[in-house]
């Protein structure tokens, strides 16, 4: 005999029990995914560093100094875009190979994990020039910014620029290969930590006391810092380049260390498994 | 000359769910066609991957060629093919293009025209052009499997090649190895459920349980070995044993 639905029963609790279950759903994701913490907690906060930061650098410029905040502010977009579509380009060519679940195909093939990342560097350097053409055309037709006028002494930080780019897309790539899909969000997520600390639209010295000293061991605050001496035409920016230089070797030490370390973690543990 | 295409000897390997592979030796010989079969979680995939270098192996060793895979990673696989069922093809590219990327990483002087002869050898030169996610599973699998023999490799290693494909389909794969591995001299070492795919793919099997070899012998001989009348009877009959015997069988 056929059962029969209970006619009686109110339409609201088993509506209220489905919506629980999608909202447990969502929370056990979250939960179990501390990369998520960026999107929620650590976001916000970084927004409220980064504009307070303009802010106060805004307020404490000199009589007449307006110009070279908001100079200092426009070249920042710029420079930063560079780091940015750098990092993108690398890091979304490796998540290109992760999500069409190519990585096993790859690792069996002669290929060196270093060819990998310099084929994917050199596409990405398409994606970069259509990037910055994008942004340094924006700011020159609307406000009136030259991104070459320093000169030459640009071309060597625009080059330290796309090299910690691609140093901190190693470090994301590592990140992955270490846990997991879940943790592809911090391909933006550690770029817009970095980008307030870096002091790209301002000197460190206008972010809070509190996180100057993150802010000094991010080899990406040298390069801003020599970015910015080069676009005012400062007397420091060459002692300062070659900080930034220093800094910048050493971050893509860190990162091919770290990425080298994690990829003989991947095929110690048999990550490769997730790609089955 | 090297006596075996490929020789592993007592691969090990622990996950923290517990032992996936647990001491097993394996040679194949150039232009031998070996199965390795045996229920899922019994070390199959760990073991190939662990051949390919792909998983490092605790202990144990594997030469290809006479080399070593974790020292000399690159000569190795330029020697050797992978194809799995369960890996597809990236989207937004064609098929030309993908197998001459492939071309290029095995260092083809003319990666298209490899490609082109590879898919001609297949009977899909029609599908240079298709994009992965326009074509049917079974189409999608005989290019994974063009992919992986067009550089010519002395051994080919797959993985499941044709799960989930009609029988039609299957058959087509089948006959297709079977043609290279005959003509080219290439020895194949392939994993598969399907029991009645090995007795027409295979000339030697070699059953794999809790990560441990059970039975290796030639695809006639297993069989009534165990006093089976098929290979789906001896799967069958081994896996009803008790550990502790098959343990005792292995010996």
């Amino acid at each position: 005999m056929m059962s029969t639905i209970s006619a009686g029963r109110p339409r609201a609790v088993p509506a209220l029990r489905r919506i629980q279950a999608i909202a447990v759903r969502h929370l056990l994701v979250t939960v179990r995914n501390w990369q998520r913490v960026f999107d929620i907690a650590v976001w916000p906060a970084v927004d409220t560093i980064l504009y307070g930061s303009i802010a106060t650098y805004a307020q404490h410029a000199p009589a007449g100094g307006s110009a070279r905040t908001a100079l200092s502010v426009v070249a920042g977009i710029v420079m930063w875009h560079l780091v940015y579509q750098a990092e993108i380009a690398v890091a979304t060519g490796f998540f290109e190979e992760s999500h069409s679940r190519q990585l096993p195909g790859l690792l069996v093939t002669p290929l060196r994990p270093l060819e990998w990342v310099l084929g994917t560097a050199l596409q990405g350097m398409a994606k970069v020039v259509l990037g910055v053409t994008a942004v340094a055309g924006t700011a020159a037709l609307l406000y009136g910014y030259d991104m070459f006028d320093p000169g030459p002494g640009i071309v060597p930080v625009m080059g330290l620029l796309l090299l910690n780019g691609w140093a901190l897309a190693l470090i994301v790539v590592a990140l992955v290969l270490y846990f997991g899909a879940g943790s592809e969000g911090l391909t933006w997520g550690l770029l817009f930590v970095i980008l307030p600390l870096s002091g790209a639209f301002y000197p460190v010295s206008a972010l809070p006391s509190a996180v100057r000293p993150l802010s000094a061991v991010l080899p990406t605050s040298y390069t801003f810092a020599a970015a910015r001496d080069v676009t005012a035409h400062s007397a420091s920016a060459g002692p300062h380049i070659a900080i930034a230089a220093l800094a910048t070797v050493a971050l893509v030490i860190v990162s091919v260390g770290f990425v080298t370390a994690s990829l003989r973690t991947f095929q110690r543990r048999g990550f490769i498994s997730r790609y089955q | 000359m090297t006596e075996h295409v490929m020789s592993a000897r007592d691969l090990r390997k622990r996950y923290r769910r517990g032992v996936a592979v647990d001491g097993v030796s394996l040679d194949v010989a150039p232009g031998e066609r070996v199965a390795l079969v045996g229920p899922n979680g019994a070390g199959k995939t760990t073991t190939l991957m662990m051949c390919l270098g792909a998983v490092r192996p605790d202990a144990g060793t594997v030469e290809i060629l006479g080399q070593r895979t974790e020292r000399q990673r690159r000569a190795v696989l330029a020697r050797v093919g992978f194809a799995a069922g369960y890996l597809p093809l990236p989207p937004h590219i064609r098929v030309i293009e993908y197998l001459t990327m492939f071309g290029r990483l095995y260092g083809s002087p003319d990666p298209k025209g490899q490609a082109r002869a590879a898919l001609d050898r297949f009977g899909i030169g029609h599908l240079a052009r298709a994009i992965g996610t326009e074509m049917s599973s079974g189409q999608r699998t005989l290019v994974g499997i063009v992919k992986a023999t067009m550089h010519a490799p002395a051994l080919l290693i797959l993985d499941e090649p044709t799960a989930s494909l009609d029988p039609d389909i299957a058959l087509r794969v089948r006959t297709s190895l079977l043609e290279l591995c005959q003509s080219e001299g290439t020895a194949l070492l392939v994993t598969s459920h399907n029991m009645t795919e090995v007795e027409r793919l295979a000339d030697r099997v070699v059953f794999l349980m809790n990560g441990r070899v059970i039975v290796d012998g030639a695809l006639e001989s297993v069989a009534a070995r165990l006093g089976q009348s098929n290979l789906e009877d001896v799967y069958l009959h081994l896996s009803t044993i008790p550990q502790a015997s098959r343990a005792r069988r292995a010996t």
